[in-house]
């Protein structure tokens, strides 16, 4: 019993207190006294019936209430009444003729309501030559016009009427289209003897599904019962705030490459061509210079260096012609410091070394990271962008030869990837040499392309002012996350769609 | 990267030994020179050379001559010879220097030609004038029928209406001025000679032409079939020692068919950086040297190897060794290794052969301090908050099209970095503000439940003259809620937040905003300065990005917060 009580809802248990007394109620009554909706109440009986606390007992029942004529009768009057009030306005005595000619009841009522005005003994007929109609004085409502207002307000149960009224409904009921009778269903609520028992227990304790500050200030809490839920049904969505999955991606890596002994670089997003390509040795006709392979700005179309760095660039200028003084013989081309100091939107992250190996902050030995926007012109697709992020390091050191190199791009696929195994071949790259491309094997998806690696070739660490061995290397970052993301479209790394960065797991 | 199209048993042949047939197996040899494989069907192969600076590997002739190298077959240099001269001369009028002023010509006899040789030959010549010739600008290649020239040949310059001639892959005599604008390699190539008043052509002593340089070949002399035995080649260009190099990768890819090659004799009006005005005698074949020493060799690869296997190694790549001392050698390298430009080339060479997956690689031991950037640390902090007050971090393009960062907007005035070769309307500008970011990120998402609370952590370029680029770079936050009650004081309780957790007192100052609803937009000021703006979109613009529910924002400066940091620390 106890336990059918906890799990009684809010609901049930005002209905069990409100049929408590014993009386058969219907629902709209129930609906009065406990001041809840009808359709809440319907709601609830049905869950009591289910448990037997209740029993619903349906009776057939005859509804009575105004037709047609009913509705006339009560906007105007009985016609035996107008008929009444019309004599009297005339002077309490009329003739037939004149009856007809004065009142507005149409003629062929008239009779009718000669008739049930004489039976209702509201006037005297007096026949000389000509009929008399005459009133003495103005009969008081009666008991079928009583009803007729009565009916006025609602639809009635005939069993319910006044008994005094039950003649003058059989008489109104004569008359066509009067009285409307219907037959309608009656449902009435009583409690069975367990859900009286209950009802009993009710009253001890409140029913409270919301527990509140006033319940644990004022004590009451030790009087009411919380109603059990059911913890299984769905609830709000709820959505955290977090991190986007590509980025959060990105900040791991970073504190990976932290931990490893990497310190982070910066640089500009429109950036001198001094930086991007030629202090990396590309010659200033290298393909990858043209216009489709790099974005250039209408406005400003040019830049500066500032005064300590123009040394750097005759160095760099002397690299590209006749090789500085590496040992070189260099490109053998005029080099035009006006190129070198063109604007463009960075198109690989190798300039944050270029500018880092020229800083007066350069640790030897040092290692240094970047992950940086690249922009290059390129249609977007399922596989392409036109900005993307590169994965950009290097480790300049005394010592360090091809093997160290080696060692850290095994560290990085290993430890930063969660590679198996590597495997290395030749690569070329304008500023390195050697170069390497990176593979990788992880389990899950065979062998895979890593990045691109190299040693700086002295024609770009020399005029840099760096006069020990430079690895550089770079990963192919956006293709490491959609692998592990398991994500095989490139737009998603930036993507516009809040659904799936709600839903999207983190790992 | 250039891609060499060859036939399986014709590199079988050329490397004079059975070539594993299986992809993995031919794609390990072949990464030797730096080779991989992009096509293998059956005999036909396509292999990318991933390598821009050795043409020499570009044709099936090179990839075996290294190879055959490589495994051993044929080690030490590769020496050609030039059997004689051919007698034929050129002679270069002096408009020329300003035009395209260099031209090298050699002859080779006894071809043996058929149309697999040809195709390989075209595809050879157009790959250098592609890559290494720079799209014909540097220099371009012409290959002739010697037994219809009648020489000497002259390279001069002609007004564009001057002469006419019949070109190849048509069948009308045009004028030159014509063959730019009919002829597809005209259309092509014509950005090479339309800038001048007269353009290149070279003719013999009959006044028949043999090719307009460097836009196409006349289709009587300028023509190879398969019946051709002798061929004059020629090479002209805006660098000298590319239209030398190239001439040389020309010439050998012939000779090492087996035909013999003569030289020729240019004469020029004028002189030129590398030599005097007069005689040139051309093609040169000649070897360079380069001094190596065997330490820089340890030094670079870490490899502990001794005199004999640099010397075996060396031999391997196809190089030479004179002159040799107790620890350097005297390196002679051949006449068509071009990239060869520093002994570290050398050494490259010899850690391939040696085998990259044979060295051992070493975690390099050395004690570094890892630090993430201050900027970087500074914006965490801000995502770290904005996180925490139930905000969806997104990512999104730094590029943006002007009509999303200024008209959607409802701005007149935002100077942005407008790209001069956008590749498409999306993406033509830097982005000046973040907002925009966000407000299409809303857009594309007027279906997914509401409320939506999101910001982005990103770069902004600005116009800034103080600095010496005229622009610079500026680290932004802006976070935008859009749902049916959302509000300014709702905006306002997130920027409280926000910059009383990362240290920041601030008020706010109002302001007129036409992104904004007047009277409920401000200036966010800290110290005095102003560092971003909080407002409620304007229904005019939520209209224009098809939102249908209010939205409040506010983006703030992150450098200039920072900047207030460091300032303070210092104080």
């Amino acid at each position: 019993m106890v336990s059918l009580m906890s799990e009684l809802h809010r609901l049930e248990r005002r209905l069990l207190v409100a049929l408590k007394d014993g009386t058969c109620l219907q629902i709209e009554e129930l609906s009065e006294k406990t001041d809840l909706p009808e359709a809440s109440v319907g709601r609830a009986l049905m869950w009591l019936a289910e448990k037997k606390l209740i029993i619903v007992r349906e009776e057939k029942r005859t509804t009575i209430r105004l037709g047609s004529e009913g509705l006339k009768f009560l906007k105007e009057g009985m016609p035996e009444r107008r008929l009444v009030n019309t004599i009297i306005e005339a002077g309490g005595e009329i003739s037939l003729n004149e009856v007809t000619e004065l009142s507005d009841i149409n003629s062929e009522l008239v009779n009718i309501a000669i008739g049930w005005a004489r039976r209702k003994e509201w006037l005297q007929i007096i026949k000389n030559e000509t009929t008399m109609l005459k009133v003495k004085e103005e009969p008081k409502r009666d008991l079928e016009e009583e009803l007729i207002q009565l009916l006025s307000t609602s639809t009635h149960f005939a069993d319910e009427l006044d008994p005094d009224f039950m003649n003058s409904l059989q008489l109104l009921m004569n008359r066509p289209n009067v009285i409307v009778k219907e037959e309608k269903l009656k449902r009435l609520v009583k409690l069975t003897a367990e859900g009286l028992a209950l009802a009993n227990m009710v009253q001890e304790t409140e029913d409270v599904s919301q527990l509140t500050p006033e319940h644990i200030r004022s004590g009451t809490w030790r009087n009411i019962r919380l109603r059990t839920y059911n913890i299984n049904a769905p609830v709000a969505n709820y959505w955290p705030g977090k991190k986007q999955p590509y980025k959060r991606f990105l900040d791991n890596l970073k504190l990976n490459l932290v931990a490893l002994g990497f310190e982070e670089m910066e640089g500009p997003i429109v950036e001198l061509m001094f930086f991007n390509c030629d202090a990396l040795f590309m010659p200033q006709d290298h393909p990858a210079r043209e216009i489709h392979d790099i974005y250039y700005p209408e406005e400003p179309i040019y830049g500066r260096l500032p005064e300590r760095e123009l040394l750097f660039l005759e160095n760099v200028k002397s690299a590209h012609e006749d090789g500085f003084n590496t040992g070189s013989k260099g490109w053998g081309y005029t080099f035009s410091t006006n190129e070198s100091m063109r604007l463009i939107l960075r198109s690989q992250g190798t300039a944050l070394s270029a500018r880092t190996m020229i800083s007066r902050d350069l640790n030897v030995p040092g290692k240094y990271f970047s992950i940086s926007r690249c922009y290059r012109p390129d249609l977007v697709d399922r596989t392409h962008l036109t900005e993307f992020d590169q994965v950009e390091g290097i480790v300049v050191g005394k010592e360090l030869t091809f093997k160290d190199l080696l060692g850290v791009l095994e560290m990085f696929a290993v430890e930063v990837a969660g590679a198996d195994r590597v495997r290395f071949r030749p690569d070329y790259f304008p500023f390195t040499e050697p170069s390497v491309e990176l593979a990788a094997f992880k389990e899950e998806f065979g062998w895979i392309e890593f990045g691109g690696a190299g040693m700086f070739r002295p024609e770009v660490t020399q005029p840099l002012g760096v006069e020990v061995p430079v690895i550089a290397w770079g990963l192919g970052v956006n293709r490491l996350y959609m692998m592990e993301a398991g994500i095989d479209d490139i737009r998603k790394l930036y993507t516009n769609d809040l659904n799936w960065l709600r839903k999207q797991r983190l790992r | 990267m250039p891609t060499v199209n060859v036939l399986f048993n014709d590199l079988q042949r050329l490397v004079g030994q059975k070539l594993p047939s299986n992809q993995i197996e031919l794609n390990e040899i072949l990464s030797y020179v730096k080779g991989e494989l992009e096509v293998f069907d059956g005999d036909e192969l396509a292999i990318e050379i991933k390598d821009g600076n050795r043409p020499d590997l570009w044709n099936v002739e090179g990839i075996a001559r290294a190879l055959r190298g490589i495994l051993g077959i044929e080690k030490g240099l590769k020496e050609y010879h030039i059997v004689g001269d051919s007698g034929i001369e050129t002679y270069v009028d002096k408009d020329l220097r300003r035009i395209r002023p260099y031209i090298c010509c050699s002859v080779v006899k006894g071809v043996k030609l058929d149309n697999e040789v040809i195709r390989e030959l075209v595809h050879l010549q157009d790959k250098l004038d592609q890559t290494y010739g720079r799209r014909r600008k540097r220099s371009s290649i012409g290959l002739y029928n010697l037994d219809l020239i009648k020489p000497p040949i002259e390279y001069r310059s002609v007004k564009p209406t001057e002469i006419s001639f019949t070109p190849l892959e048509s069948e009308e005599e045009m004028n030159l001025k014509e063959i730019l604008e009919k002829h597809p390699k005209g259309i092509e190539y014509g950005h090479t000679v339309e800038k001048f008043e007269r353009w290149p052509i070279l003719i013999d002593s009959k006044s028949e032409v043999l090719s307009f340089p460097p836009i196409i070949n006349s289709n009587d002399l300028g023509r190879i079939t398969e019946d051709i035995e002798d061929i004059f080649v020629e090479v002209t260009g805006t660098s000298y020692e590319t239209v030398l190099n190239t001439l040389t990768l020309v010439t050998l890819s012939l000779a090492d068919r087996g035909e013999q090659i003569y030289s020729t004799k240019v004469f020029y009006p004028y002189a030129f950086p590398s030599r005097d005005k007069g005689e040139d005698v051309t093609p040169h074949l000649k070897i360079k040297k380069i001094r190596l020493k065997d330490q820089y060799v340890k030094q670079i690869l870490g490899l502990e190897l001794d005199r004999k296997t640099i010397l075996e190694l060396l031999s391997k790549a196809r190089f030479a060794v004179i002159n040799s001392n107790k620890d350097s050698l005297e390196v002679i390298i051949p006449c068509y290794r071009i990239d060869i430009m520093h002994p570290v080339d050398v050494v490259e060479d010899l850690g391939i052969i040696y085998g990259y997956n044979k060295i051992e690689p070493r975690w390099p031991q050395m004690i570094t301090f890892g630090k993430i950037s201050d900027k970087e640390i500074f914006s965490d902090l801000v995502r770290e908050i904005m996180i925490g007050l139930g905000c969806q971090e997104v990512l999104s393009f730094t590029l943006d099209s002007g009509e999303n960062q200024k008209e959607k907007m409802n701005l007149k005035e935002l100077k942005l970095v407008k790209i001069s070769n956008p590749k498409t309307l999306r993406f033509t500008n830097v982005r000046g503000w973040l907002l925009p970011s966000l407000m299409a990120f809303l857009s594309n998402n007027t279906h997914i439940e509401y409320p939506q609370k999101v910001f982005e952590v990103g770069d902004c370029v600005l116009f800034d003259t103080k600095t010496s680029s005229g622009v610079r770079d500026v680290r932004k936050v802006s976070f935008i809620t859009i749902h049916s009650s959302s509000n300014f004081s709702e905006a306002k309780s997130m920027l409280d937040a926000l910059l009383h957790n990362i240290g920041f007192d601030y008020n706010l100052k109002t302001i007129q905003h036409p992104t904004f609803i007047t009277g409920r937009v401000g200036r966010v000021v800290v110290f005095g300065e102003d560092v971003g703006l909080i407002g409620e979109i304007s229904p005019s613009v939520l209209d224009k990005w098809n939102l249908e529910n209010p939205a409040v924002a506010f983006e703030l400066d992150l450098n200039a917060l920072k900047e207030m940091i460091s300032s303070k620390e210092k104080k």
